[in-house]
């Protein structure tokens, strides 16, 4: 299930974002103390006084032989299996790192911005906020670094680090629900057929090969039917030692439609290998939608659309 | 004044009515007691969508809709706009749009995508010729009169420069 993991600064409104998105998605925010109480039932209050006092204790047993670090990450990963969700913080981003659902975001802010916003918000004076701000990054890089080894700062852990300095509350909100719009789609394609075999290139940069990919691109985008270069191969032949010797890789994917389309710039009598290949596709893929675009069909298309065969049939002229 | 130039004819008046007459009859029979909305796409299906509405014995409420591609002059092609919206509400009514031919489906297919967002309680396709083969796209196309594997046709709402579509029977014309 797709999950949200917020890492965020002190003073970063990182709460508010997480906050927010929870209502527009209406997912369950899980802030430290509800996974707390979730994941550790048992733990007494001492036990609480010490992990909030020191991150080295969350590798001390908490029960059966299992130390608070490993009931924390069985506990997340569970979760994470079944449940959508924003998670704020306890260092998820780093616990569902290799967890292709989650999408993982870091908020931060300038510190003169993160420094004004605490002093408002504690009725602080500027030198005692200081002071509260600099522990609690210390305090957090440290049950970062002790438990899991890593640091929250690190870009690379996250899918989006967003500033709030140069961004509101709302505008991050857009940003992650686009991000997971479209990451979701990706991790569609990427799953459908993955058992069978097909392989998935979605990451790497769309280059068409021709002009004429270039115009049906256009054209698709003129009728506003959203489309994904290349996102997938698909082999089709193996040799002995199992290394792909044909496999076939569809032009674009119309995501709405569940379609993938070849277009073929080749003339007909040099098509039948490719409708070979895609005949092997359908065996060995069921389920998945593929269709030739000829060049002939693809010609007269754009024929149409340019008008030059019937300048005055434009409601016509786009079939 | 230009003069209409066809190869053959495909389909004549007698085919088209009697075709049209019997769609007209199970669209009342798949929507007995209901809101139904004919809506045409301008202008290719007007008689088609004239003629149907009027085989379909029943109450049935009637809409067009134009849509068109702007050519760009930067570009090889343009965007698709609409030029004509539907003037009835169709949110919870039965829609059905009445095409003249599809061909590859670009153009049903961001017709529906449009009305979709409307939340109508259904929306079909009935077109009068469908070909199968060259859909791009596969659409709910769930009436159609006749499959065609031509593509360059005049008669009964087609045109070839704006003549022709007042011609009662469909033909294949010439094409460079």
């Amino acid at each position: 299930m797709p999950i949200i993991t917020i890492s965020r600064q002190m003073g970063s409104l990182g709460e508010e974002v997480a906050s927010a998105l929870s209502s527009k998605l209406g997912w369950e925010l899980l802030t430290r103390d509800l996974l707390m109480d979730r994941f550790f039932p048992e733990i007494s209050a001492e036990q609480r006084s010490h992990l909030a006092e020191s991150a080295k204790f969350y590798l001390s047993e908490y029960k059966d032989g299992k130390s608070f670090k490993d009931v924390l990450s069985d506990s997340l990963l569970q979760l994470a299996e079944k449940d959508s969700a924003i998670l704020l913080g306890f260092g998820s981003q780093i616990l569902l790192s290799d967890n292709s659902n989650a999408i993982h975001v870091r908020i931060i802010a300038p510190d003169a911005l993160r420094l004004n916003r605490i002093c408002k918000q504690f009725h602080l004076a500027e030198e005692a906020a200081r002071e509260l701000l600099a522990s609690r990054d210390r305090k957090h890089k440290r049950f970062v670094s002790h438990v899991f080894g890593a640091d929250s700062s690190s870009e690379e852990l996250y899918h989006l680090v967003l500033n709030t300095g140069l961004l509101s509350v709302d505008e991050c909100v857009a940003a992650i629900l686009s991000t997971v719009k479209e990451h979701s789609l990706r991790s569609r394609i990427t799953s459908e057929t993955k058992k069978e075999g097909s392989r998935d290139h979605q990451k790497s940069l769309p280059v068409f090969k021709n002009p004429s990919e270039a115009e049906f691109a256009r054209i698709l985008d003129m009728y506003q039917i959203e489309w994904r270069y290349e996102p997938k191969t698909f082999p089709v032949e193996w040799d002995s030692e199992g290394n792909v010797t044909l496999a076939f890789s569809p032009d674009f994917y119309l995501t709405r439609f569940d379609t993938y389309l070849e277009l073929t710039t080749m003339n007909q009598k040099y098509v039948n290998k490719k409708n070979r290949k895609l005949k092997k596709v359908r065996e060995l893929y069921p389920g998945i939608h593929i269709k030739i675009v000829y060049k002939k069909d693809f010609l007269e298309l754009a024929e149409r659309l340019r008008g030059s065969a019937f300048p005055a049939d434009e409601e016509n002229a786009d079939k | 004044m230009k003069e209409i130039s066809y190869k053959k004819i495909l389909f004549t008046e007698e085919q088209l009515q009697n075709r049209v007459k019997e769609l007209g009859e199970t669209l009342a029979h798949d929507y007995e007691g209901q809101d139904l909305l004919l809506l045409g796409v301008l202008k290719g299906s007007l008689f088609f969508l004239t003629d149907l509405a009027r085989a379909t014995k029943m109450p049935v409420m009637v809409d067009m809709i134009g849509i068109s591609s702007i050519p760009d002059t930067t570009r090889a092609t343009g965007i698709v706009r609409i030029t004509k919206d539907v003037d009835i509400d169709i949110t919870g009514k039965h829609v059905i749009v009445v095409e003249d031919i599809i061909r590859t489906g670009l153009t049903t297919a961001y017709l529906l995508q449009t009305l979709e967002t409307r939340k109508p309680a259904s929306l079909e396709v009935c077109t009068l010729l469908y070909n199968p083969d060259r859909q791009l796209i596969d659409l709910p196309v769930k009436y159609y009169g006749f499959e065609v594997d031509r593509s360059w046709l005049i008669g009964y709402g087609m045109d070839n420069g704006e003549i022709g579509r007042n011609l009662p029977f469909i033909a294949e014309i010439e094409h460079h």
